[in-house]
């Protein structure tokens, strides 16, 4: 018995050919987030309850050239120092929909911070930024996302409920 | 000191002649089955059974001469309330009352006994009806084929307070006797009650040890508790103690408690107490009897065909995501051999696999090693019933497994090790979707898997090649052919296979082989060497430092547990210079030849010097970093884990310029589909990083899990 590899999927089958992010996450959108104009954050929320912070695409961020530095060092919180123990996250660092996950530095001098959007317990950094900011920039919604958290069961459910889905939010930035 | 004092003593005190041999210290099992002819070398001539009645009037003229103590008065008295048979205060009465009401018995009915002091009836013959009873109706319901049986006794736990007021009063009366003669009221009971109950259910009695079959006697005894209340005056601080810890110690008197309560009593404060030795208001009674079977395993090896099936059932939220799953499918038709309900067969048979693939996954080749247990099994099923419940689960056109062989539970180790140690071989679609940053090509020209491409994943290594270790490599390589040779005509390939089937099946004995050849993990001096052709020796090895800084998982995951270290073969590879390691990065940045794409090698050479090699005795190609896959991160702790890649090898796929045909072994535990994508980064270096570009992976199977199993 013979079976192959290539007879087992539908390669005219679209759903196949999901990235990553789209096979395991659902996205979801803040936008203007403090007032400030395409302030935009996106949440990716994997059904586990783990979501990555990332910036949307409509974000301001990306309409700058300039150079830019990463910085994880919020008012006296070091967030590259976040460890987390056990299958519990015990110790990761609280965070709530204003916590700055870490804040962008221009060549100018001018700098803002980005807002995590949600209540949880920081798990992940992702400490290539630092090396690479540039993976903000190129891939904001795969290897460059910012951070990995985790919330309850019940917050993360409100949050997707709340936010701005990705279809609106094509609509919205479309305009 | 005289046996024949000792039993007379104990008679006294109220003992059944079982009861008696015990304090004498007798071991002997036949004295037990033969208890009334064997205690007649004990007895006087004036205390032999035929003349009952003037035994009794002996015994009980000697209590009232002794009148050692209240205790014992009152033995007679609760005696007198309780057994309904004579009102009369005086106990020499009730004796001959007793005989009085057997002077016209049936022939078969013997004398009824006393209720005995120290066994509660445990042991006399004439309670023992209930007990063959209570085990007769379970065996009928259950009906073991079992030949042999062990039994057990749950006796009254004021047994162990009548011992210990007994054997005191024995040291009392005969200096220098020894409690530790005792022999145990279990081992007394499965001696006499045992043997006789053999007969009756028509099995062989055999201990603990062999028998597979234990049947449990529950003996209930309604004065129990209150009588063990003394221990609280004997042993105040322990239970005051335990009431403290209520929580903790739900019932008060446990065996334990009572043995520590007991441990330092002495007669005296029993004696305070109560004595210990209160008659008994009636006798223990068999409330209960409790047959259970020792598991039964088999083993067999399961090839998993669809892609929408969970190894066990997939529910979330209270609802079925998939409507079936691999165990469900074995599980029924043994469910049906035992005559199992499918509610049953959940909580009776229990599926034990050497790792699981995801939903996702196919697992072919050999299949994956599975075991079986089955608790509470009322018979082995015979090899034609096996042979049916392959048949069934094949039938399911999703599952199939070839053979299931009954296996020990020492069995169970070799599959557990196996899924924590041995290598596993996938086969994958990927997709390159990205250019790669080796590709010299227009940003908009179609993306193309290229000769380099495959070249670059076909050679690509991060580690030291292991010279050491010159037979796997050549073993490694020869697998390698095979799946090149396969893939060029598969058609040719399956032939190649089935004779491969062949002769693996004669020379190694082996009765199952996976087609690429994969199946069975061969020793390093294998008689196959001589056919092997090395064809990885095209890539020019990168050294690296291996540190033996065992980094600790501590993971819940079942295939991820740690392999040991061979420390030796650690030491022999570190001894690359610490310059090496310059070397190492410089060499990276020749080989990849991109300023900006060094960057992960760069983070990755430092991250393997850091790393250790535990799969010491195999040539590793490539080292790689995973930090816990978010799929499970909510449920295992984050952790960054050194994970091996053995053997690769893409191909082209024809007619499809995007995709390629990848061969992989790996390291128990590697998280293929993360290494496969990188994962956000989050595996390194992946596939991707291996070809310079954007890759994805489109299906996975499971070629082969190298662990011979069943057993041999
Ligand atoms: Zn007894």
């Amino acid at each position: 018995m013979e079976y192959n590899i290539l007879d087992s999927i539908d390669l005219n089958d679209p759903a196949i050919y999901k990235s990553f992010t789209e096979r395991y996450f659902s996205k979801r959108y803040l936008l203007n987030v403090n007032g400030i104009k395409n302030n935009d954050i996106m949440l990716m929320f994997h059904s586990n309850r783990i979501t990555l912070i990332c910036l949307a695409p409509s974000h301001f961020f990306f309409k700058k050239n300039d150079n830019y530095t990463l910085n994880f060092n919020i008012g006296k919180v070091d967030r590259l120092s976040n460890q987390v123990k056990g299958k519990g996250k015990k110790g990761g660092q609280a965070l709530f929909p204003d916590s700055a996950i870490c804040k962008v530095e221009w060549g100018d001098k001018t700098a803002f911070t980005i807002p995590c959007g949600m209540r949880g317990t920081l798990v992940e950094i992702n400490e290539k930024l630092v090396k690479y900011p540039q993976l903000l920039k190129e891939s904001p919604d795969s290897d460059g996302f910012i951070a990995i958290m985790l919330s309850s069961i019940a917050i993360t459910d409100a949050t997707k409920k709340e936010l701005i889905t990705h279809e609106e939010y094509l609509k919205i930035v479309n305009v | 000191m005289n046996p024949k004092a000792v039993y007379k003593y104990c008679k006294h005190l109220g003992c059944c002649e079982a009861c008696c041999l015990r304090y004498m210290g007798i071991k002997n099992p036949n004295a037990y089955e033969n208890v009334a002819n064997f205690v007649l070398k004990y007895q006087d001539e004036v205390d032999k059974p035929m003349r009952v009645i003037e035994q009794s009037q002996n015994i009980a003229s000697k209590i009232t001469d002794t009148k050692e103590n209240l205790f014992d008065v009152s033995i007679r008295e609760d005696l007198n309330n309780s057994n309904g048979n004579s009102l009369d205060i005086n106990g020499a009465d009730r004796k001959i009352s007793n005989g009085d009401s057997d002077t016209n018995p049936p022939p078969s009915k013997r004398r009824k006994l006393d209720i005995c002091v120290s066994c509660l009836g445990v042991l006399q013959e004439d309670n023992w009806m209930e007990g063959y009873v209570l085990v007769k109706d379970i065996l009928f319901k259950k009906r073991y084929e079992c030949a042999t049986f062990a039994c057990a006794l749950s006796a009254p736990i004021t047994t162990l307070l009548r011992e210990r007021a007994i054997t005191l009063r024995l040291a009392d009366e005969f200096p220098g006797y020894d409690d530790k003669i005792l022999t145990a009221l279990k081992e007394a009971w499965k001696w006499s009650f045992g043997v006789k109950l053999a007969t009756e259910i028509n099995k062989t009695l055999d201990s603990g040890a062999i028998s597979p079959l234990l049947i449990t006697l529950n003996y209930d005894y309604a004065d129990d508790l209150q009588e063990l209340e003394i221990l609280k005056q004997v042993s105040p601080q322990l239970f005051e103690e335990r009431s403290k810890q209520k929580r903790r110690f739900v019932t008060e008197f446990t065996r334990r408690s009572v043995e520590q309560a007991l441990q330092n009593a002495s007669l005296q404060s029993l004696r305070a107490a109560g004595g210990g030795l209160a008659c008994a208001g009636a006798r223990a009674m068999c409330v209960g009897a409790v047959c259970t079977h020792a598991p039964n395993y088999l083993a067999g090896r399961y090839i998993k065909l669809s892609r929408h099936l969970p190894q066990s059932p997939w529910i979330l939220e209270g609802k079925r995501v998939l409507p079936s799953s691999v165990q469900e499918i074995i599980y029924k038709p043994l469910a049906d051999l035992y005559n199992l309900a499918a509610e049953q067969a959940d909580g009776r048979l229990k599926l034990i696999a050497a790792g699981r693939e995801d939903v996702d996954v196919r697992c072919l080749g050999e299949g994956r090693p599975f075991a079986i247990e089955i608790t509470d099994p009322t018979r082995q099923l015979t090899p034609e019933e096996l042979a049916s419940a392959c048949e069934h689960i094949s039938k399911s056109g999703e599952v199939i497994v070839k053979q299931i062989v009954p296996i020990t539970r020492e069995d169970l180790i070799q599959l557990k090790k196996g899924e924590e140690t041995k290598s596993k071989t996938y086969e994958a679609i990927c997709i390159k979707l990205s250019h790669s940053k080796y590709d010299d090509v227009s940003p908009d020209s179609p993306i193309k898997v290229t000769p380099e491409d495959l070249a670059r994943i076909n050679s690509f290594r991060n580690t030291a090649r292991n010279t050491k270790d010159t037979e796997n490599n050549i073993e490694n390589s020869k697998s390698i052919c095979n799946i090149s040779g396969g893939i060029k005509d598969t058609t040719d390939n399956l032939d190649n296979c089935e004779s491969m089937h062949q002769d693996d099946k004669d020379t190694s004995g082996v009765p199952l082989r996976s087609p690429d050849n994969f199946g069975t993990v061969k020793e390093p001096n294998s008689q196959d060497v001589k056919d092997a052709t090395d064809i990885l020796d095209n890539s020019t090895p990168l050294k690296v430092k291996l540190a033996d800084n065992p980094d600790n998982p501590n993971d819940d995951k079942n295939n991820e547990i740690d392999l040991s270290v061979n420390v030796l073969e650690i030491k022999n590879r570190e001894t690359d210079a610490e310059s090496d390691i310059v070397d190492t990065l410089k060499s990276d940045q020749n080989v990849l030849d991109s300023p900006d794409s060094s960057r992960d090698f760069l983070d990755t050479s430092v991250e393997v010097r850091e790393s250790e090699n535990r799969n010491n005795c195999e040539d590793i190609r490539i080292m790689i970093q995973q930090k816990t896959p978010i799929r499970v991160l909510h449920r295992r702790p984050l952790l960054t884990r050194t994970r091996h890649i053995l053997e690769l090898k893409a191909v082209e796929v024809p007619d499809h310029p995007q995709l390629f045909r990848m061969f992989v072994r790996t390291s128990a535990g590697t998280y293929v589909k993360e290494w496969a994508h990188g994962e956000l980064g989050r595996s390194r270096p992946s596939l991707g990083d291996v070809l310079g570009a954007k890759v994805d992976m489109l299906a996975l199977d499971v070629t082969a899990v190298h662990l011979q199993w069943p057993p041999q």
